[in-house]
């Protein structure tokens, strides 16, 4: 063990934190995978039942998926505790905290202010806001980002390319067929990128 | 004469296997716990024990026993005199393989 030559310590050091790096990025993959899969089947689901009742009272859904994303998440950490946070997953962690917390808030605000416009009969319902052009940006914003930081060009392609398909069905679309947006973008900026990490990490 | 002596001197301290595996974990995070420095070494548990005590007996890193949830957990971090004699050990492995490259 004390026979360590030089070639033999770098090469110790490099394996190492190469070996660590690796880990980290792995378990970094996971919630990114289990956020795009919600968000995919969400979308289905209320485009689903949107189309069939009529009723976009469906989109509720979303903070019930909010609700099991985030018990998802716990329970992955918890699972996996013992790894260590590094620059790169704490950067992917805190850009897609914010986007979560912006996107839920905004949408919940969203929903507040169209219950006070049904009850008091002021302003104009939604106001015109595109929630879905919103997401979308904040979405490709988000998975751009996160591209960046794990200096992949295929990820930045797959998130550039998704969204501005994204934003261009928010545009040209309306009602139901809209939120079919969403699932592009929980494929390609969520889950395609979490595949990714783990698999150039092993 | 004069190439031998501008060798650096290695830090005996960091010149064995598990405590550079330990401090090469340790570089590039926050802070690891005992388990995942066990993983990533592959050490046993008694002798990362042993070489953690001596990393910490010179000032090398910061030892914290505390508890996640209801479960033990020992936490261990680098400290600023740590990542400075791993930046010196790393410079002065560089050094050899300049020399010996010429």
């Amino acid at each position: 063990m004390e026979n360590l030559t030089t070639e033999n310590s770098l090469r110790l050091i490099r394996e190492t934190i190469e070996k660590s790096r690796n880990t980290i990025a792995r378990n970094s993959g996971k919630p990114l995978v289990l956020w795009g899969i919600l968000v995919t089947v969400t979308a289905f689901i209320v485009w689903g039942l949107w189309t069939k009742t009529g009723s976009p009272m469906w989109n509720l859904l979303w903070f019930a998926m909010t609700a099991i994303g985030g018990v998802g998440t716990h329970m992955l950490t918890k699972n996996n505790e013992s790894v260590p946070e590094n620059t790169l997953s704490r950067m992917l962690g805190k850009v897609w905290m914010w986007f979560g917390i912006i996107s839920t808030g905004f949408y919940f605000l969203i929903w507040v202010a169209v219950l006070i416009c049904r009850a008091t009969g002021w302003g104009v319902e939604t106001a015109g806001i595109d929630f879905t052009l919103i997401i979308s940006l904040l979405l490709g914003l988000a998975g751009a980002i996160s591209a960046e930081i794990m200096d992949n060009k295929a990820i930045l392609v797959s998130v550039v390319v998704s969204t501005v398909l994204a934003v261009l069905m928010s545009i040209m679309l309306t009602g139901p067929t809209q939120i079919l947006a969403i699932a592009i973008l929980g494929v390609f900026t969520l889950i395609v990128p979490g595949i990714i990490l783990q698999k150039t990490s092993k | 004469m004069e190439e031998q002596t501008t060798f650096k001197p290695l830090d005996p301290l960091l010149h064995s296997e598990l405590r550079l595996a330990v401090m090469s974990v340790l570089i590039s995070v926050e802070e690891a716990d005992f388990v995942y420095l066990k993983a990533q070494t592959g050490a046993t548990a008694g002798n990362l024990s042993v070489q953690l005590d001596k990393l910490q007996g010179a000032g090398y890193i910061e030892v914290e026993k505390t508890f996640r949830g209801r479960k033990p957990c020992t936490l261990c971090r680098i400290t600023e005199q740590g990542r400075n004699a791993f930046s010196g050990y790393v410079d002065a492995l560089q050094s050899y393989i300049k020399k010996a490259g010429k």
